[in-house]
């Protein structure tokens, strides 16, 4: 069978070649770097943590590293779904966000020998907000370059794609936030830290969606 | 076998993944640019993949129109192929895409010319008339009997008065293609009239 007409001189007039995009994992490399910038801008710009030393390199930058690494494989995730027919299925979507929610968690129980280290009295609301705001403000510039790399692929579930990147930059800031903050309550870190992820997540659904392009 | 006689090797069966690393090959060929290779895609796919679009929309004339889509969006979007990877998951996951955009972007549009239509009976028909009004829900039941795509041209040309070419470029589809639906469905409902 041969194409009609019409459509092969519509291909015709537009046919050069092109290069094809990299590998999804080659692509998310390229926000290595910016992933390990953003873990030291958080608490560079700002201060760190009292106990960086007691916490030690492992502890501290290893752990944080390791995280933002997560961050990225999950930006990698992301990269892979916005292929036509490399889409992830429903199991591996489920553990990845379960695991990508989870690790803050974990690494807060690793390193912290009490929890119940939180904002003074009265304080709570604004060391929340401040932390909100330190995360939200760390996980932007990633956001908008694995939104560049998602919307240059072709996502047919563009919330999806973006629910991924977004929980990866989420991570990647949070594993700044932890060289910053040293509080181990629970309402804090689900709330300020866990909301502040969540909030990147949603983030990333929102540019997914509004990027996705109308084919 | 003569002792000492090397076993020839046997060239490999065409089977489905001989089959595959020709398309690969073709696709390579197509992001190099060349148009063959494109023709050689359209051949190898096209049945194959009009085959899937008519199981999902069970309108063959809708199933043409979406083949080309496909191929327009698979031109569109080819950059996103990674060389040596299987191109049939590729371009059925990309037509798979291209339908559902398309039954998304017509139950939009239905809803809203139903709207409309409704809007302007409900302004426009003396409520006293009763004849006028049966007569227009007889209409409308038959109207409703005609497939959505054709039921849409239809009203396009004949109710709103637009042309075929532009229906054509307000559907994506060619101006013969809506030219048949717009005939098809007043055929259609004629005979549910009747």
């Amino acid at each position: 069978m041969s194409a009609p007409r019409d459509l092969r001189d519509t291909i015709a007039r537009d046919l050069r070649p092109v290069k094809p995009l990299r590998s999804p994992t080659m692509r998310a490399l390229a926000l290595l770097p910016l992933a390990a910038a953003i873990v030291f801008a958080v608490p560079a710009l700002r201060f760190f943590r009292s106990d960086m030393q007691t916490l030690g390199v492992v502890r501290g930058w290893g752990f944080s590293y390791a995280q933002a690494v997560a961050g990225t494989v999950i930006v990698a995730l992301a990269l892979r779904e916005s292929i036509p027919g490399r889409a992830l299925s429903r199991a591996v979507l489920g553990w990845t966000i379960a695991a990508g929610l989870t690790l803050p968690a974990l690494l807060l129980m690793l390193t912290a020998s009490t929890f119940d280290l939180g904002p003074a009295p009265g304080r709570a609301l604004s060391e929340g907000i401040g932390c909100f705001r330190a995360s939200a403000e760390g996980a932007v510039p990633a956001l908008v370059v694995a939104a560049l790399l998602v919307a240059r692929a072709f996502p047919l579930r563009p919330g999806v794609a973006g629910a991924l990147y977004g929980l990866g930059c989420g991570l990647i800031a949070d594993a700044g936030l932890r060289l910053y903050c040293e509080y181990t309550a629970p309402p804090h870190v689900a709330f300020a830290h866990g909301g502040a992820i969540l909030g990147a997540m949603f983030a990333g659904v929102l540019m997914a969606k509004i990027s996705a392009p109308r084919r | 076998m003569p002792p000492g006689a090397k076993k020839q090797r046997e060239p490999a069966p065409a089977g489905p993944d001989q089959a595959e690393r020709e398309l690969c090959a073709l696709m390579e060929g197509y992001l190099d640019g060349r148009l063959e290779a494109f023709d050689g895609l359209y051949a190898a796919l096209s049945g194959r993949l009009r085959g899937y679009l008519l199981s999902q929309c069970r309108d063959p004339a809708l199933a043409d129109d979406l083949l080309q889509d496909t191929f327009l969006q698979m031109h569109r979007s080819r950059r996103t192929y990674e060389p040596g990877r299987p191109v049939t998951p590729w371009i059925f996951a990309i037509a798979r895409h291209v339908f559902l955009m398309k039954r998304r972007s017509t139950g939009r549009r239905l809803r809203f010319e139903e709207r409309l239509a409704a809007e302007a009976v409900s302004g426009d028909v003396p409520r006293d008339d009763v004849k006028v009004l049966a007569e227009r829900d007889e209409m409308r039941r038959a109207l409703d009997q005609v497939p959505a795509d054709q039921r849409e041209a239809l009203l396009l040309h004949h109710v709103q008065g637009w042309s075929f070419a532009e229906i054509a470029a307000r559907l994506g589809i060619r101006v013969n293609a809506a030219k048949t639906r717009a005939f098809r469905g007043m055929k259609k409902m004629k005979g549910h009239l009747k």
